[in-house]
Parts: C-alpha cells; sequence; structure tokens
C-alpha cells in the first residue's frame, strides 16, 4: 500500500468518525434518553396563601346506580382536624329512608344497584334533601383509605341511589 | 354644646370601628381564591397520574395547578389546554388540528406545579388538560376537567 492510499484511507476514516459522533450528539438531543432514569422534581406552592378555611383532601364524582344521581362529594379538613362530607351540585331521586353512608369501593355489592344483606358502611346521617349542596359530620375515626366511597343509600329497600369514588385533591 | 361634640366623637368613633371591622372582614373573604375545575389525569403514551385543578385568583386571574403529579421526563414537553371533553384519543389526537391553549413547558414531571392561563380563555369550551410532548407530537396522558 502506498503512503497516499494510506493517508487517504485515515482521513476517510476520522471523516466517518466526526460524521458519527455527530449523529450521536443529533439522536441525543432529539430522544434525551437520560430522562428515562432522571426525573426533574418540583414543589411549587399554591396560588393562594395558606387559608384558615376548611381545605379539601378527597374528592369525586357521584355516578346514580338504582336512581339517577349526579353531583360531587367532597371531603374537607377543617385546620382544627374535624372533617366533613359536603356535596355540591347535588341531585338524586326522593325517597323514603335516605342515608348517605362512607362504604368501600372494593364492596361487590357496590356494583349492584340492590344490595343483599348487610353493607359495610359508616353511617353520615339521613340525606337532608335530595337536591342542593349539603354537608355531613365525618366520625374522627373513620378511615378514608379504607372507606373511599360515598354512597346514597336508600336503607328500607336497600337500594344504591348513587356512588362517588373518593380520590385524593 | 362641649356635651354633644363629645357624643358626635364618641358616635363616630363607634362607626368608625364598627366600619374598619367590617371592611378588613370583607377583604379576607375577597382574598380567597376559588376552586372552578378539577379532574385526574389518565395516562396515554407515558404512565402520569395526578390531579388537575382551576383556581381563580381574588383579580379573575386563572391557574392550573397540578398536585400529586407524576409523569416520565421526556424531551420538549409542554402543558396544554386542549379544546376536547377528554384527550382520550391515541397519541396523535393533536394531528386533527384541535384547538389548544399552551400553558408553557412542564416544569418537573414529578410534584405540585402551577401554570398560569392566558386571560380570556374559554373554559366552557378547553376542558381537558393534556401533557404534551411537541417534538413527537405525544399525549403523554391526559385529565379531563369538571366543575368543583
Amino acid at each position: 500500500m502506498t503512503g497516499a492510499a494510506a493517508s487517504w484511507l485515515l482521513r476517510k476514516m476520522w471523516i466517518l468518525a466526526a460524521v458519527g459522533v455527530l449523529v450521536l450528539i443529533l439522536a441525543w438531543w432529539v430522544f434525551r434518553p437520560e430522562k428515562l432514569w432522571v426525573n426533574q422534581k418540583v414543589d411549587e406552592p399554591a396560588p393562594f396563601a395558606s387559608s384558615s378555611d376548611p381545605q379539601p383532601l378527597y374528592t369525586g364524582l357521584l355516578t346514580g346506580k338504582a336512581h339517577p344521581t349526579s353531583g360531587r362529594a367532597s371531603i374537607y379538613q377543617a385546620p382544627d382536624g374535624k372533617r366533613n362530607l359536603r356535596l355540591t351540585d347535588f341531585a338524586t331521586s326522593n325517597g323514603p329512608d335516605v342515608h348517605v353512608l362512607l362504604a368501600q369501593s372494593t364492596d361487590q355489592n357496590l356494583t349492584k344497584e340492590f344490595v343483599k344483606g348487610e353493607l359495610d358502611s359508616v353511617e353520615l346521617g339521613s340525606l337532608k334533601a335530595n337536591q342542593g349542596d349539603q354537608n355531613y359530620d365525618l366520625p374522627d375515626s373513620v378511615d378514608l383509605g379504607k372507606y373511599d366511597d360515598v354512597v346514597i343509600y336508600c336503607e328500607r329497600f336497600h337500594a344504591v341511589f348513587g356512588v362517588a369514588k373518593l380520590e385524593r385533591f | 354644646m362641649v356635651r354633644e361634640i363629645k357624643l358626635a366623637l364618641a358616635f363616630a368613633a363607634i362607626v368608625a370601628v364598627i366600619g374598619l371591622q367590617s371592611s378588613s372582614y370583607a377583604q379576607e373573604g375577597g382574598k380567597q381564591s376559588k376552586t372552578l375545575e378539577t379532574g385526574t389525569f389518565h395516562g396515554k403514551v407515558h404512565q402520569t397520574s395526578g390531579r388537575a385543578t382551576i383556581y381563580q385568583e381574588p383579580d379573575g386571574k386563572l391557574i392550573l395547578r397540578l398536585t400529586n403529579f407524576k409523569t416520565s421526563n421526556g424531551p420538549d414537553v409542554h402543558v396544554i389546554l386542549v379544546a376536547l371533553k377528554d384527550a382520550d384519543d391515541d397519541a396523535n389526537f393533536l394531528k386533527t388540528n384541535t384547538e389548544r391553549v399552551e400553558l408553557g413547558k412542564l416544569k418537573g414531571n414529578e410534584g405540585d406545579q402551577n401554570y398560569t392561563i392566558p386571560s380570556g380563555t374559554d373554559l366552557s369550551k378547553f376542558q381537558a388538560v393534556s401533557i404534551y410532548c411537541e417534538r413527537f407530537d405525544a399525549n403523554f396522558g391526559a385529565a379531563p376537567l369538571q366543575k368543583f
């Protein structure tokens, strides 16, 4: 092999290597694969000053079962730790002996319109009205990690009027 | 005469105190920001979870706040509002020229964060939040918003 040919080959290799590096840089810039492992965490404060008003902990939308039921169910916590359930934009059908309960979303009873036997639940009181915004106190001991469904329930006929799954606010 | 002036002064003082109290109370009420809408994220191209909530500040400014938020990191990821009930279509829902409002680059792929919504944005039209990778036209995840 002559010297000229060898140096030409060497130069070609250098050009190839340079192009390869450029392609790699471009591919990195486009895909940024390291971002699959690198997390970017932020923790901005809420856009309002900390308030002495009750803050929402959980919320969910009501869906009708045995009767059309709609609105939002939210759990609020006051600064003193007291929690309550608030129903807003609420509407269901009127009925006899209708109660507001907390139950477990995993309970198979709640997939049906009527419950056979007893529903494992926490009683919050008789439904105050079948329409409108309303509040119910929560017992201090109730575990919302376990009882994560709000149920509008007719005790007399064991009918599930509506259910709302509570999700963290 | 002096007695009348004293009485008038006392009366004025009482009115002033009551007036001050009511005005400071009103101010406190006015400082509250209102929660307008909320919804939870569902992942599309990438796992995405958390909550999106729109607040209205006392001066009328709209803020989108993400809480308990988590998605995967990626290049050129943005937060947008889309003129849909939910961005439930596949990754390329944006190729259909769906109207959108840009809220800015995603500040972090984890954690609580706020974005200012341009004034004049019609929330009855833009009903879903999307975490959107502009480079690949991919919908990482979306949250349909409902009235709070």
